[in-house]
């Protein structure tokens, strides 16, 4: 195996990882990824929910602890492509008032960029990979910008039954924005609807990194390095750039890869655990961490579903996994008036037998038996994402047990603040008042454990080191060839699903380190 | 993909069906064809095998003939990254094993207390009974990971047999309309 330096070598193969490397190998770059898991091909995608837990990561490099611990190997990847291998490709964007969170109400961050610094790259990126929808229809919530080059997709019953009662209710909806195909595209097929988009796309319907950024860079001359877990980055001896990266190839053994810039894009928890596990006497408290940032304001999203049986067949096996309506009309930080917080409400999407049998829950034996016949046609629902505000106490540290190579394990620890309960709360019961205006039969929201959806923070952007860890670029404050992306640079993270804007910033950020190159790395 | 090293793993994804020694050969087939062959388990013992039945029939009819035990027992014989149990999806850390063993002896020793009788010897209304408690967390001197999370992984574990296979599908009258079909259906 030959380790001579490189220009770039990205840590983590998934979807922001993807986007430098398609940017930097189409830049002339010698661009190498170290990915942890296997190098999946489309032809591993088996439609299936039991094998397509394969793609998802085995075992606990992050321990999990907190009133409210985040469901972390459902949502994470492992291997290439990432947890956008199997995410579910919704695009909303996040908008203007998420950026100015501390300015218009006094809670949480602003945001060192503001929402027409992102929206060119909204834009690009849709151009780039393919999103389908109406931004005409969305404007009425947002700045006006590019159309999107796809029609919406087609909808189906078990979403536009909703429509109505969301009206009636005071949440107007409209075709939701996905990284799927309505239509041919760039020679990627149209979407079939037959809501396997999770276990991963096979067909290249789906925006997935394999079909998209990664497999341009790879067309670009990028290397992919699967099984090598990068347990350390390393600095000079001033501490003041970075050299590499230690890690563990195929076979388990102990490799140095030198390069040029160094990024990190293993998602928000394994990021931290990395500048963490990379401290010197230089930075004693990790890398980039003078603010002692690293690792705090961990965010994920409440998800308040509401389902219900309807009499009629809902055709609840159609669909994506992506929603087919989406409103921002309950976005404004305090629509709620007992919470705080944006709520992103969507409708209509595709159900697999694992989801009929867990929106009950406490049904087993013979009564579960009957209730999946019931819901095998009439079962559907709605969902409400809420935001969680950073909190200094969600965070991830290291742990005294170690993993195989000898490096700490992470711990997350995470509790929903009392906003996000209560905005949770709120969302369940406007949900039980639509689920009663659409005339369900059975209509029941899913209490319980409060679901989490997305993980973000633990290396926020902001103004300088003292607010934060990096920059809007993701270029650290203090090292400047170390680059971190992901959702885990997000200082606040609004209520939307966060893929497209990590995109857009990925795009936004790999471009910066472009044009920078030659004052970056002389 | 890259090759992670296991022959079975790498023929079973692409075929449908899991790896099972039969007369020191490794065959495929689905869990329920390896029940009804009477495949010896890999790591469960006997009685082990008969109570994760006796579970999985409880909370999922016909999860027994469709080979919960022999399903959970082959998997626990893979590494934890080849693994397709849903332990890997509540995060739990590997060796999944242990939560199997310690879980079903834990289930005896408090069906014992409550009824006089190990699990899988328990009428069915007592199992019922038993495994309602353990849902609600409502069983005393439990030991081990919570009782609820208990019974909401091995209820998954017998979703996933009978409802999550393509014949599962079928008697719910679900089209499964795969893009990449498992062979065997399942």
């Amino acid at each position: 195996m030959t380790n001579e330096k490189v220009d770039i070598v990205i840590v983590g193969a998934g979807a922001s990882g993807s986007v430098y490397a398609s940017v930097m190998a189409k830049a002339g770059k010698k661009v190498v990824l170290l990915e942890a898991g296997p190098d999946w091909e489309l032809s591993d995608l088996i439609s299936s929910e039991i094998w397509g837990r394969r793609i998802k990561p085995a075992g606990a490099p992050i321990l999990l602890e907190g009133k409210n611990p985040m469901g972390y190997a459902a949502q994470a990847g492992w291997g290439s492509g990432g947890a956008s291998l199997h995410y579910f490709a919704n695009f909303p964007r996040l908008l203007p008032t998420d950026f100015r969170m501390k300015s218009e109400h006094g809670r949480g961050h602003d945001w060192p960029i503001a929402y027409e610094d992102v929206s060119f790259f909204y834009d690009k990126v849709a151009r780039e990979i393919g999103v389908s929808g109406d931004a005409r229809a969305e404007e009425r919530w947002r700045p006006a910008g590019e159309a999107y080059p796809m029609p919406p997709m087609k909808t189906f019953r078990n979403g536009d039954i909703w429509i109505k009662p969301l009206e009636v209710s005071g949440i107007p909806m409209v075709p939701a924005p996905v990284g799927m195909n309505s239509v041919e595209f760039k020679g990627r097929p149209a979407c079939l609807y037959d809501g396997w988009c999770h276990v991963g796309c096979p067909i290249g319907a789906l925006a997935n990194p394999q079909v998209t950024y990664l497999g341009d860079a790879r067309k670009a001359g990028a290397e992919l390095r699967a099984f090598s877990t990068v347990t350390r980055v390393l600095t000079n001896q001033a501490g003041t750039r970075v050299t590499g990266v230690e890690y563990y190839d195929d076979k388990h053994q102990k490799q140095v890869r030198e390069a040029s810039v160094v990024l990190l894009a293993s998602w928000s928890a394994q990021n931290p655990r990395l500048l963490l596990n990379s401290a010197t006497d230089k930075h004693p408290k990790g890398l980039s961490n003078s603010s002692g940032f690293v690792g705090h304001f961990m965010m994920t999203h409440t998800v308040a579903s509401t389902w219900a049986l309807f009499d009629e067949d809902v055709q609840n096996h159609m669909g994506t996994i992506a929603v087919q309506y989406m409103s921002y009309e309950h976005y404004p930080k305090t629509s709620q008036k007992e919470a705080f917080g944006s709520t992103f409400w969507t409708a209509g999407f595709a159900l697999k037998t694992t989801d009929l049998a867990n929106s009950r829950p406490d049904l087993f034996g013979a009564e579960l038996d009957d209730y999946m016949k019931r819901a095998a046609r009439n079962l559907t629902g709605i969902k409400a994402f809420g935001e969680e505000l950073p909190a200094m106490e969600n965070r991830v540290e290291l742990a005294s047990e170690k993993d195989e190579f000898g490096m700490p394990l992470g711990k997350l620890t995470h509790t929903f603040q009392p906003d996000a309960v209560a905005l949770w709360n709120a969302n369940l019961e406007d949900g039980e008042k639509v689920a009663k205006a659409a005339g369900a039969k059975e209509a029941w929201p899913a209490r319980g454990a409060i679901p989490t959806s997305h993980l973000l923070g633990g290396t926020i952007m902001g103004t300088g080191a003292s607010n934060s860890v990096v920059n809007s670029y993701g270029q650290s404050h203090e090292i400047p060839n170390l680059w971190i992306a992901g959702p885990g640079i997000f200082p606040t993270e609004g209520a939307s699903n966060p893929t497209f804007t990590l995109f857009a910033l990925s795009q936004r950020g790999a471009e910066q380190l472009a044009s920078q190159w030659g004052t970056l790395t002389n | 993909m890259a090759s992670i090293g296991r022959r079975g793993f790498v023929k079973g994804a692409t075929l449908g069906a899991l790896a099972f020694s039969v007369g020191g050969a490794e065959v495929l087939m689905a869990p329920g064809e390896a029940r009804a062959r009477n495949v010896p388990f890999r790591l469960l013992d006997g009685h082990q095998g008969e109570t994760l039945e006796a579970l999985g029939e409880t909370l999922v009819p016909k999860a027994r003939e469709a080979g919960i035990a022999h399903y959970i027992d082959q998997q626990l014989s893979v590494p934890p990254q080849e693994s397709l149990l849903q332990a890997r999806i509540f995060n739990f850390r590997p060796p999944f094993a242990e939560f199997y063993r310690s879980t079903l002896l834990t289930i005896d020793d408090r069906s014992q207390k409550l009824f006089g009788k190990e699990f899988a010897q328990l009428a069915a209304k007592d199992q019922r009974e038993f495994v309602d408690r353990m849902r609600q967390n409502k069983i005393e001197d439990w030991k081990g990971r919570p009782a609820a999370l208990a019974y909401a992984v091995l209820r998954a574990d017998a979703v996933d047999v009978v409802y999550g296979t393509m014949e599962g599908y079928e008697a719910l009258g679900i089209p499964y309309m795969p893009h990449i079909a498992p062979e065997k259906r399942w």
